[in-house]
């Protein structure tokens, strides 16, 4: 891994097209910014790994045949 | 062309019917091509099958049936993937990151949506 020292306000530049500035950096917490063309996909990392880990979980439990679904209702979402 | 479902049996397709997924979908990032399977119209999950390898499949639903206006165009359809349970109460759908199918253009792909309302593990069913 490639590690960097960055002032607030600097930014580093990846393969000449993803800029990413250190906006603020205080108590423990970094604030990032980031410009990329659209088709790059921005994600937090670990929204990422639980996504992932669901999608790996769903197609574990695939097989499972759920017992009668037929007197349930939708969980309808409510704002 | 056919792959062998475990849901289906022996599924039979022909090119125009497979999915194209240009990026995957998350934690399955190498599988690029999908058959979407609507068992019958009783049956409220559709089903996604990797053809390049069909021991992979997972049951959908679609999120207009939980959430009034999620957020999709007129050319797709949002679905969210569903983590099955013997116990219905327990089974989920992860509408924090879609699968937007497009039938027309035979394409699809995942994405992460932002808004908190979105989860990645929503109870699909109450009593």
């Amino acid at each position: 891994m490639l590690i960097l020292a960055r002032k607030n306000g600097d930014e580093i530049i990846i393969d000449s097209k993803i800029i990413v500035k250190v906006i603020s950096a205080s108590d423990g917490s970094v604030k990032i910014g980031i410009t990329a063309p659209e088709e790059i996909e921005i994600l937090r990392g670990e929204i990422y790994s639980k996504v992932k880990e669901s999608t790996l979980r769903a197609s574990e439990e695939s097989r499972l045949r759920p017992l009668d679904i037929s007197k349930l209702k939708f969980n309808k979402f409510k704002e | 062309m056919q792959i062998k479902t475990f849901q289906f049996g022996t599924v039979n397709f022909s090119e125009e019917n497979i999915l194209r997924f240009k990026a995957g979908l998350f934690g399955f990032e190498e599988l690029k091509d999908f058959l979407l399977i609507k068992p019958d119209d009783d049956n409220i999950f559709y089903w996604l099958y990797s053809i390049e390898k069909p021991n992979i499949g997972f049951p959908l639903i679609g999120l207009n049936v939980i959430y009034e206006n999620y957020p999709s165009d007129e050319k797709t359809t949002a679905f969210g993937i569903v983590t099955m349970n013997k116990d219905p109460l327990k089974i989920t759908v992860n509408s924090k990151a879609p699968v937007y199918i497009n039938q027309d253009d035979k394409t699809g792909f995942q994405k992460i949506v932002e808004d908190e309302k979105y989860v990645v593990h929503y109870n699909l069913f109450i009593e």
